[in-house]
């Protein structure tokens, strides 16, 4: 409880990272394995989340907030709202459902286009639940390619296994800290949390969603 | 508070009095719905009875445990006449944080949980409430259903059913019932809806099939997970009868009364091929008197084995939603329906099987299934992926999944939402028939339904009232929200979504529920607030008890939000982690006392 404030000094840069894609693919179980290292299953997801994780990336202290949406369509319009000021998405399908990899081009990569604020936000695609490796429906180069098609990066993980949670969300920190624009944003939210750390006025209009 | 029982004169009828046939000119208009409230109220009798005997009860009125142990061989047999809720042993409510959390709600009341004279004195030899149900919606109200002697908060001490059965009972009145209904009305009723829920399966078994003819197979069982785009939707568009557009009309002359408007809706939609129940359509009174009686059932018990071919009378029509204000039902064809049936039966299947395990101790059948019975109900329904559960969990996730799917054919407009099945697991705890369960899933959508619409009315409607009570009982806190630009108070999204079952604890859900529903029923039936002004809860029973309840978990934090938050993320994230720190009755309190000082206020403002 407010375990959030008060730590405005202890990072250097904050990003805000989105995970998105159809229900049940694995985008709640791969914030929490990235959390907590628990890999439970996990209810459904209303509306939206969020967690905080501090890391330390390529010499930077880094807060990373990261927003969990409802995969379901019909909770598109409140989740889109979320996609505002965001500097990382990761679009996460389930290796063993087709569907999930298909409508990641059909559907959610014209979302993000939609709805992103910054056009250079990093995009990150991410194929859950390799742990179930003879159940596979898309294969890593099919993957591979969507990956180049959308410009964004490429990784395959489980959070079951925990295989390449970490690094899913390092290259992705990594690769946001490569961009001038987005590193600006870090740190510029740094500087407003330390700046006034609860004054009155809003910080990023983040989450308003009239 | 207590009904004085020496003024009653049914008090010792027992078992007798449900075996008694009802007058027929008693039957009410609204009661054509209903059939489950008989089999609620006779079990919760049976339960009050037989658990009552066997718990120590130093209080004066326990002397009724004679009369409860004398009736209650009756009650047995009864129990094999009548419809039971579950033939396991009374749900148990083990423990409770509720000890040390204790408000002042729970220190107010000193009473007793309902005894078996009490609860015979409730109904008239036929099985209707005396006073038209309003001496039972206070006692719920109060929560006095579940309350023990010793005020150890209503779950606590259960060796009894008590809290299972004041949900039932409440969820049965509430959603399905006339409280003015008769046993024996019940029953026929019961009969027809449980027919009713079984062609709905039917339907479902159906549509995975030809989905599966006409699209390449993709899964064990025949059920394809691949998108096909709309078929459904299309197929069950075919025109259907006559009996729709009567039904469609009955509709709307009927949208003031749910009770009618859902006999009417269904009933139609559902028997309409259905020659030996046709004119059940009509949703009067006369429709009661020509049921098919039981000689179908029989043939329909094994819905999920074995189902007719070839039957395209039966096929649903998506326009055919208990529509109220939508203005996207104008014609059948133009649905906007971005998802399809398949859509929601793949999702339906995946969130079956991530359920939260939370409702095992309450139901000890449900929780001792066995392997074998659990995995035929998960073939049946076509489950996947659920290896790594043990069988208790499957087979709720298969009963849920049969229900739901029930649902999104029922009403289509909804279809199927992710937390419906949050809303739906506590039901069929408590329910082990399917068809019971999936009609009072029915009656509680009938509100709930709105928060799932495609369009987001209703969940903005309700976030607004949310917003209004804070904004008129805190302006310091509403004007810090404003700031924040967190004054829709998106926040409580969740919370109104699932109606607090992710915040509270499986007990603590129920007993929020139960009290809801109580207010909900108790307007619905009538009871104004002059019949309130007598007892000790002094709120006037509210249709937002659930907002009212929200708005107080948020104003408890008002504190830490004014003072420490910077940001409506923050809010948010205060508000999802309030699990397992929340004290429902303290909630309740607040709630109340929100009511009583704002609800004037809030309901003009509304309206």
């Amino acid at each position: 409880m407010g375990s959030s404030s008060g730590q405005s000094n202890s990072y250097d840069l904050s990003f805000k990272i989105l995970l998105i894609g159809d229900s049940g693919v694995g985008k709640s179980s791969l914030l929490v394995s990235f959390i907590s290292a628990s890999t439970n299953d996990l209810a459904p997801t209303i509306g939206v989340d969020f967690k905080i994780k501090l890391l330390t990336v390529g010499g930077k202290k880094l807060k990373l907030t990261i927003w969990d949406t409802a995969g379901q369509e019909r909770f598109r319009t409140l989740t889109s709202s979320y996609y505002r000021g965001a500097q990382g998405i990761i679009l996460v399908y389930d290796v063993t459902r087709r569907e999930t990899f298909t409508n990641l081009s059909d559907v959610w990569a014209k979302e993000v286009e939609l709805h992103l604020t910054n056009k250079d936000c990093v995009k990150m695609l991410v194929g859950n639940k390799v742990d179930r490796e003879s159940e596979r429906a898309v294969s890593r180069e099919e993957g591979m390619a969507l990956a180049k098609e959308l410009g964004s990066l490429f990784l395959e993980c489980s959070a079951k296994t925990r295989e390449n949670v970490e690094q899913c969300f390092e290259e992705l920190a990594l690769k946001i800290m490569e961009v001038p624009s987005l590193l600006e944003e870090g740190s510029n939210a740094v500087k407003r949390n330390i700046l006034k750390p609860k004054e009155g006025h809003p910080a990023p209009p983040g989450g308003g969603c009239c | 508070m207590f009904i004085d029982d020496t003024n009653i004169s049914g008090g010792g009828g027992g078992g007798g009095l449900w075996l008694r046939v009802a007058p027929a000119s008693n039957v009410a208009v609204a009661v054509a719905v209903t059939a489950l409230a008989g089999f609620a109220v006779v079990v919760a009798m049976f339960y009050t009875a037989s658990s009552h005997t066997s718990s120590s009860n130093p209080s004066p009125s326990s002397s009724s445990s004679s009369s409860s142990s004398s009736s209650s061989s009756s009650w047995i047999h009864l129990r094999s006449v009548l419809f039971v809720v579950t033939s396991s042993s009374p749900a148990y409510c083990s423990h409770s944080d509720r000890g040390r959390l204790k408000s002042s709600w729970s220190r107010r009341k000193r009473k007793h949980a309902l005894l078996p004279r009490q609860w015979r004195s409730l109904f008239t030899p036929e099985g209707k409430f005396r006073d038209g149900g309003v001496k039972f919606l206070k006692k719920v109200r109060s929560g006095l259903i579940a309350n023990d002697e010793e005020d150890l908060i209503r779950f606590s001490s259960l060796q009894s059913g008590y809290c299972m059965m004041g949900l039932v009972i409440v969820l049965a009145f509430h959603v399905l019932y006339d409280l003015n209904s008769s046993k024996d009305e019940r029953d026929l009723l019961r009969t027809q809806k449980r027919k009713e829920y079984e062609k709905l399966r039917r339907q479902c078994h159906r549509l995975i099939k030809r989905n599966n003819e006409s699209l390449k197979l993709n899964d064990i069982d025949g059920i394809s997970y691949d998108g096909g785009t709309g078929g459904f939707i299309h197929e069950m568009d075919s025109p259907s009868s006559e009996d729709v557009v009567s039904a469609r009309e009955s509709l709307s002359s009927e949208e003031r009364s749910p009770v009618v408007e859902y006999s009417g809706d269904h009933s139609s939609t559902l028997l309409d091929g259905d020659d030996s129940s046709r004119r059940i359509t009509n949703a009067d009174s006369s429709a009661l008197n020509t049921d098919s009686s039981d000689s179908e059932s029989s043939e329909d018990a094994e819905v999920t084995q074995t189902f007719p071919t070839t039957e395209s009378r039966e096929e649903v029509d998506p326009g055919m939603t208990p529509k109220d204000d939508c203005p996207c039902t104008e014609g059948r064809s133009k649905l906007p329906t971005v998802e399809d049936f398949t859509t929601w039966q793949r999702i339906i299947r995946l969130d079956a099987v991530r359920a939260n395990a939370e409702w095992i101790p309450y139901s000890q059948s449900q929780a001792g299934v066995s392997d074998d019975i659990a995995r035929c109900a998960a073939e049946a329904v076509g489950l996947k992926d659920y290896d790594h559960l043990e069988p208790c969990r499957i087979f709720h996730a298969a009963r849920l999944v049969a229900i739901l799917e029930a649902y999104a054919l029922f009403d289509p407009e909804i279809g199927y939402c992710q937390g419906m099945s949050d809303l739906l697991s506590p039901i069929i705890t408590v329910m082990t028939e399917d068809h019971e369960a999936f009609w009072c899933f029915v009656g509680f959508m009938k509100k709930a339904r709105h928060n799932f619409r495609l369009d987001e009315v209703g969940i903005r409607r309700q976030l607004s009232i949310v917003s209004k009570i804070i904004k008129s009982k805190d302006s310091h806190l509403y004007r810090h929200l404003e700031k924040l630009q967190a004054e829709d108070c998106f926040f409580v999204y969740r919370m109104v979504v699932v109606l607090f079952r992710r915040e509270l604890t499986y007990e603590q859900t129920l007993c929020l529920w139960e009290v809801m529903w109580a207010d909900q029923a108790a307007i619905r039936a009538g009871i104004g607030k002059s019949a309130w002004s007598r007892i000790r809860q002094r709120a006037p029973p509210t249709d937002d008890l659930l907002l009212y309840a929200i708005a107080a978990s948020v104003l408890q934090k008002r504190k830490l939000i004014i003072e420490k938050y910077s940001s409506m993320d923050e809010i948010l994230r205060e508000c999802n982690s309030m699990s397992g720190h929340l004290d429902v009755w303290k909630l309740l309190d607040d709630a109340h006392d929100l009511v009583m000082t704002l609800h004037e206020k809030i309901e003009t403002s509304l309206s």
